[in-house]
């Protein structure tokens, strides 16, 4: 990027999907003089470690109306980002399997608002359910629900579908380049503190994922949110099998078949401390084998090729944290996406470039600031793996 | 969960070595490969060996596979698993197996790491092609499986493995179009490269592979000369008739699970790629982890074995098994025949290499970062 800036109009700290659309849509917006600091590469945090699965299936209205936005933006993003490689969107829908009859009773609700939402899900019986999905157990099976348009894309290919336009609009990216430190003065942000130089700025904007609570701390904003460790596997790629992709929140499971044949699988595991830790542990791999072997028996044979795992960047009501600080002028984030950031995130940051450049945002995002956990306004969202 | 006192990953001379010298001294050791036949390297190996004449120059590198694997067989506290793939090393120290299309897990008090080396490939138009193989693949195809290559073979590469495949190409009735080598000099020995310069194969130095034709399989390659500086001299591009690719264009250490165990891993090109820094008991910067062979560096057979018994002799004598006079004896024994076997102009990389490895800079991947304030 030649010589690194002293001076920028706004520092975006992060370079994920977060980071990465948020500079895009300011540029084009016709902000100018964007740096993003990235402190390793782009899509080296949880996006480049994620499912990337893209569902609206929320239970709040908010989940439901980022995610059904950001979908139809990444249904054109290719063409819109002038991007020829595609962002491998593979939209086979989501089911999500019901276990019990509480949990179904919940998810027949949250269809319901889906539906006046927009959004065109719908209840399955287990019978239905298993046309869409052959390999799936009856086992227990008690009934699901399906959106066709949900699906899956490229992470990586995303990310830099909108880091390349964001450079072509002039963004600046400073990779290998950590915020180590906020300057704020009274109660404004003047500066950044980086492994290669100071940069004055009059805006920073927090896109740090796990990392948020830290850089909140260095501007001494306090983050309700924690990191947690979330672990995912890959197998062999094996000919089609599954088109949709599968969740389970009574086994804390998702499972979907990538375009290229791979199956990517993920588990929560409830007892998994908090902090930030991106090693592997066995005990996944088996647990995982074990509890996808449960819903779709056939998955039993396959290998497993790879396996790793990155954090879940959680807030107390598991919805993102968008907008400023109020008293604190020139801190604005977008944090705790609390496992579902790479699907929210390409509305989530048009909206907060709009409100940052000054033009009329697309869509109310107010109920998200940061200002709702004082205000003690919390729903907790039910659809969480 | 299996617990035992020290695992060695690899059993090529460096594990068998690494094994039978711990298991010797009574720690209980279980070696495992990946392989079919432990012996790694050694079992495609159906010359006589270059190297150091106490460590069975002149013997086939199949019957010395044999006769290390005898000596471990004979040792009681050993075992071994055939066809037991590691294939990774969690933070609590527990390694999982890939043992016969089952999963199992081994908790080793201590770790040698034994794993040999991959053959390096070279990127060019054409190299993904059915029909371009290392040459390592292709000792194996022929003096492992009896399968013939191809018809007409260009190796690339005249460092010691291009010449002596050649030779064995040659040997099984398959035709080499020609040696193509980038330096000006062949690296090989030149007994072997005489042997194929008899046989009428041109060793073209001062020249380097372009591109490989065809769209199935290989139906040619284009080759051409270059300059010092590794420039291609215009017009001399020509295409050589072959139906297989041969690279031998050099070996790098297969360090990928000392890299998940945080070991300070530097580059070291004369030793072929990412090493492990180690102590002169090869005990890497984790402790209670050891390396031993080309794992180490790129090397021979001969300093394999002796690093394999300098790494099983430091492990039991870390569980106790050595007495402390004994090890310190053996310990500067196996490091002055080291020293002897590095001391000619053959050892002038390898001792370059390993002067440069003491003042790298080491690389380390951090998986649990620190700091985090909730
Ligand atoms: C296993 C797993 C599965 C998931 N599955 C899904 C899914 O199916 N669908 C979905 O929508 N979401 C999923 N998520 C969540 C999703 O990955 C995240 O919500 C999303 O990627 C967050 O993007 P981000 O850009 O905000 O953060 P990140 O991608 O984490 O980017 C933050 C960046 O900031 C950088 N950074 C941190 N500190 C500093 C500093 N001091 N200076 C400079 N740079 C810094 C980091 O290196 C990092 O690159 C999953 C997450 C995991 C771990
Ligand atoms: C064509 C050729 C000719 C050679 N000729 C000579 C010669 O004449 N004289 C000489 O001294 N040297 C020669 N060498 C070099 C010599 O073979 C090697 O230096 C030596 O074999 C290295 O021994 P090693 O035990 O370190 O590795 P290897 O012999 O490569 O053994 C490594 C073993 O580890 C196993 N392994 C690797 N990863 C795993 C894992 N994750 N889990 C389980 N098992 C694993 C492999 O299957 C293999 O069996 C030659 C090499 C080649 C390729």
């Amino acid at each position: 990027m030649g010589e690194f800036p002293d001076t920028a109009s706004i520092v975006i700290v992060g370079g994920g999907i977060t980071g990465c659309a948020l500079a895009y849509e300011l540029a084009v917006l016709g902000v100018e003089d964007v740096l993003v600091c990235e402190r390793d590469y782009l899509t080296a945090g949880s996006t480049g470690r994620c499912g990337a699965g893209i569902r609206q299936q929320w239970g709040l209205e908010m989940n439901i109306r980022l995610s059904r936005a950001s979908c139809r933006i990444l249904e054109t993003l290719p063409e819109h980002l002038d991007y020829p490689r595609g962002i491998e969107f593979k939209q086979g829908g989501y089911l999500i399997l019901a276990y019990a009859e509480k949990q179904l009773e919940q998810f027949r609700k949250n269809v319901a608002r889906q539906n006046e939402l927009g959004v065109p899900s719908r209840v399955l019986s287990p019978r239905e359910a298993m046309d869409i999905v052959p390999h799936l157990s009856a086992e227990g099976l008690l009934g699901a629900t399906f959106c066709h348009e949900d699906g899956h894309a490229n992470p990586f290919h995303t990310t830099h579908a909108y880091a390349l336009a964001a450079r072509r609009a002039g963004v600046r990216f400073a990779l290998d380049t950590r915020v180590t430190d906020i300057e704020v003065r009274g109660d404004r942000v003047v500066g950044v503190e980086t492994s290669r130089g100071y940069v004055a700025t009059p805006l920073v904007f927090n896109a740090a994922g796990s990392h948020s609570a830290e850089i909140g701390a260095m501007a001494g904003v306090d983050l309700p949110v924690y990191t947690e460790r979330h672990q995912i596997l890959a197998t062999e790629p094996v000919g089609r099998m599954l088109d949709p992709m599968v969740v389970s929140f009574s086994h804390h499971i998702y499972c979907q078949q990538v375009p290229h044949g791979s199956f990517l699988m993920g588990r929560g595991d409830p007892d998994e401390p908090r902090g930030i830790n991106n090693e592997s542990s066995w005990l996944f791999l088996e647990r995982m084998a074990r509890s996808v072997a449960t819903i779709m028996p056939p998955l039993a044979d396959l290998r497993v090729v790879r396996q790793w795992s990155g954090g879940y960047n959680v807030s107390p009501d598991s919805q993102p944290i968008l907008g400023d600080v109020p008293g604190l002028e020139g801190y604005w984030m977008a944090v705790g996406f609390s496992g579902h950031g790479f699907m929210v995130a390409p509305m989530a940051v048009r909206v907060l470039a709009q409100t940052i450049a000054g033009s009329d945002p697309e869509m109310d995002i107010g109920a998200l600031n940061l200002g709702r956990f004082e205000r003690g306004e919390l729903l907790l969202e039910p659809n969480v793996v | 969960m299996l617990d035992c006192e020290i695992a060695v990953v690899g059993g090529g001379p460096a594990g068998l070595c690494a094994a039978a010298e711990a298991s010797e001294w009574g720690a209980g050791v279980l070696l495992l490969d990946r392989d079919r036949m432990p012996g790694g390297q050694l079992v495609k190996q159906t010359h006589r060996f270059f190297g150091s004449e106490a460590q069975r120059a002149g013997t086939r590198g199949i019957d010395i596979a044999g006769i290390l694997h005898d000596r471990l067989e004979a040792s009681p506290s050993a075992a071994v698993w055939r066809e037991a793939d590691v294939v990774a090393r969690y933070d609590d120290g527990v390694l999982g197996v890939e043992r016969r299309g089952r999963w199992e897990k081994i908790r080793p008090q201590k770790l040698i790491f034994a794993t040999g080396a991959a053959e390096k490939t070279l990127a060019v138009p054409g190299s993904d092609l059915p029909g371009v193989y290392g040459a390592g693949a292709v000792q194996t195809l022929m003096n492992v499986h009896g399968v013939r290559p191809g018809h007409r073979v260009l190796m690339v590469g005249a460092g010691n493995i291009g010449l002596i495949v050649s030779y064995q190409l040659l040997q099984a009735e398959i035709g080499v179009a020609a040696v193509v080598e980038a330096t000006r000099e062949v690296g090989g020995y030149w007994v072997h490269a005489s042997k194929i310069r008899r046989l009428g194969v041109p060793i073209l130095t001062g020249h380097t592979l372009l591109e490989v034709t065809g769209t199935d399989f290989v139906r040619g390659a284009v080759v051409a000369e270059i300059d010092e500086n590794w420039k291609i001299q215009p017009g001399t591009r020509r295409e050589i008739e072959c139906d297989a690719v041969c690279l031998a264009v050099g070996l790098g250490p297969l360090g990928d699970l000392m890299w998940q165990c945080g070991c300070e891993m530097a580059w070291i090109s004369e030793l072929g790629g990412y090493v492990p820094r180690r102590n002169e008991e090869m005990e890497t910067s984790v402790e209670g982890i050891y390396v031993a062979g080309d794992a180490a560096g790129i090397e021979e057979a001969s300093a394999a074995m002796m690093e394999g018994r300098l790494a099983g002799l430091a492990a039991a004598h870390a569980l106790g098994y050595v007495p402390p006079h004994q090890f310190t004896r053996i310990r500067s024994e196996i490091a002055s025949e080291l020293y002897h076997l590095r001391s000619g102009p053959t050892g002038d990389v390898t001792r370059r290499g390993l002067a440069a490895l003491r003042g790298a800079p080491v690389r380390r991947q951090v998986l649990v970062e620190e700091g985090e304030p909730c």
